[in-house]
């Protein structure tokens, strides 16, 4: 394989993958060359209409929205009523709740804080009609119906879903 | 085409699912997909008035506008065209778009070719990344969320409400990878026992490496025409058994589970699902589909999902998918055998190419044309169902063999 291109990754000789032998209509097509290569986006990413509850964050406050119409309380909020489309308002939700469910992953994203393994779990906050996803840590059995509370990064973070995580009440 | 008119499958055909095709690009695979199925359908690829596109996520094939792109490729233009996408249920989008197409006269035949190349060309940890973002971006996967863990979370709530267990989980695996076996365009035949699922390495509980579809290569086509057409310009219309495309249903749901009513379907089952099979089953004429259906491929993304399907789709009640599963209910020679191809675990899950190489596989089974292992005898009426996210999109559709 000579180097006059850079970003050659290799050169692979093709059997074909049905095994057709000398039928193998694409038999002069077999040889394909690999590149190396890379794409990358930057964003300046908006939480648009719902900033307020990322900000809050960093208050170590939590704020769901009511629905105007209805009386619903979204967490994590919405703009607009998941049920009725009305314009909600700000409501902040104690940090306690219940945990629904709760799985412990051997896989984590870049957005998952670094850690090897976590437990990703639905908690319920009190005084919420619905249910919010989040890692759950320092608990040997998450199980469904545990008391939940939120607890605070001491550190600065990246991403503001990770200045908090839930803990056992 | 005159009102009422059938719309019938002429013809499908494959590009080898695997977890890696270094043999080519999403392009090559598509043509050859294309080929396959117009040969099936024993049409001249000139007289096709329309083509479809089903493609998820292009971008993972450093490409964009896939449908202008295969278009070209296909030698079609300046025949129109139309790109279709839903996440994982991009392919049911596409059967449904082509009934839409056909029953409205825009056209009067249809090549519907879907793919995605998510197979090893681009890391899995990439692929994780990106697919993240089909779902809430901004509290979910910034908490770390992902949609293994989204489908671990569901399981988890139907093995509390019903006392569903990991080996009925692993029973679909087996099935499943098993089927595969006698498919040689699968990407993961085995023959495997529940123990080596349950032994398997653990991804996010319940699920382990052996409960989940595998990202792989891959292309499917159809031919699909109304019936008019296909006597006019078809020869699989003369020579093969006739199979048309006779219920079609969609539904959709919130796309965070904790959004999602309760207790129905609370996070344990598919609202969008039995939206889009009781409409399906409606046009079809279907009232108890257990009985009335003679083989399905429903989205297996995982082993719990499939169990998870079956109940939303009313083959059985909520909570009733495990004892069922472990009955044999739904295996080779059972009441309503399921995923013979293998379905995405055995088969393999390219998301744009799914849901047809699902329709392929029915509409196989029902001129009886498969392999003798796993060919379901006199298969006469057969369903598919495939959705996007966790079936936040749902798509079900109903085939018949009609001589
Ligand atoms: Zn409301």
């Amino acid at each position: 394989m000579s180097d006059l291109v850079s970003r050659k990754l290799d050169v692979i000789e093709n059997a074909d993958p049905m095994g057709r032998g000398p039928d193998d209509p694409w038999r002069d097509f077999r040889t394909v060359e690999r590149l190396d290569m890379e794409l990358h986006f930057q964003f300046k990413h908006s939480f648009g209409k719902l900033s307020p509850f990322f900000l809050a964050l960093e208050e170590r406050r939590l704020m769901g929205t009511r629905c105007t119409e209805c009386g619903k309380v979204w967490m994590p909020p919405r703009v607009h009523c998941g049920d009725d489309l009305a314009i909600c308002e700000w409501v902040e939700l104690p940090g306690e709740g219940v945990l629904e469910a709760a799985s412990l992953s051997a896989y984590t994203l870049t957005t998952g804080g670094g850690e090897d393994t976590l437990v990703l779990g639905y908690v319920t906050l009190d005084g919420a009609d619905a249910a919010m996803l989040q890692q759950v840590r320092n608990c040997d059995s998450p199980a469904p119906g545990l008391r939940v509370k939120a607890v605070w990064a001491e550190r600065p973070v990246e991403h503001p879903m990770q200045l908090f995580w839930f803990e056992p009440a | 085409m005159s009102a009422g008119e059938d719309i019938v499958v002429l013809g499908g055909g494959l590009s080898k699912f695997a977890r890696e095709r270094p043999d080519g690009t999403p392009v090559d695979w598509m043509v050859e997909a294309a080929i396959a199925a117009m040969d099936d359908a024993g049409v001249d690829p000139a007289e096709i008035e329309h083509s479809l596109v089903a493609y998820e996520s292009e971008i993972l094939a450093r490409q964009l506008s896939m449908g202008q792109v295969i278009q070209d490729a296909l030698a079609f233009c300046p025949r129109p065209s139309i790109r279709v996408e839903a996440g994982g249920g991009t392919g049911g989008a596409a059967i449904r778009t082509a009934y839409a197409y056909l029953k409205s006269g825009l056209c009067d035949s249809m090549l519907v070719v879907g793919c995605d190349a998510v197979g090893r060309g681009v890391t899995s940890a990439t692929v994780r990344e990106v697919y993240a973002l089909s779902g809430d971006v901004d509290f979910e996967m910034a908490a770390g969320g992902f949609f293994m863990a989204y489908y671990a979370l569901m399981m988890q709530e139907h093995m509390r409400l019903y006392g569903t267990t990991e080996e009925q989980m692993a029973m679909v695996s087996v099935k499943n990878h098993r089927n595969a076996l006698s498919n040689p365009m699968a990407a993961m035949p085995m023959e495997i026992t529940v123990e080596d699922v349950l032994a398997s390495p653990p991804v996010v509980a319940p699920y382990k490496r052996l409960d989940c579809a595998v990202l792989a290569d891959g292309a499917a086509a159809m031919v699909l025409a109304t019936r008019s057409w296909a006597e006019a310009h078809a020869s699989a219309w003369r020579d093969k058994p006739r199979v048309s495309l006779t219920g079609v249903g969609c539904g959709t749901e919130r796309v965070r589970i904790g959004d999602r009513p309760k207790p129905y379907p609370g996070l344990a089952h598919y609202r969008a699902k039995r939206e889009a099979s009781r409409a399906a089953y409606a046009m079809a004429g279907i009232t108890d589909p257990r009985r009335e259906l003679d083989v399905a491929e429903v989205a297996d993304t995982y082993t719990g999902a499939e169990m998870q399907a079956y109940e939303d789709l009313g083959f059985c009640d909520h909570g009733q998918s495990g004892p069922l599963t472990a009955r044999g209910v739904f295996d080779l020679g059972g009441e309503l055998p399921t995923n013979t191809s293998g379905g995405l675990i055995g088969q393999g899950a390219p998301p744009g190419a799914m849901g047809l190489a699902q329709a392929i596989e029915v509409v196989n089974q029902l001129r009886g044309v498969c392999p003798a292992e796993r060919q379901v005898p006199d298969a006469r009426r057969g369903l598919t169902d495939i959705h996007g996210g966790t079936a936040s999109f749902s798509v079900v559709s109903v085939f018949e063999r009609r001589d």
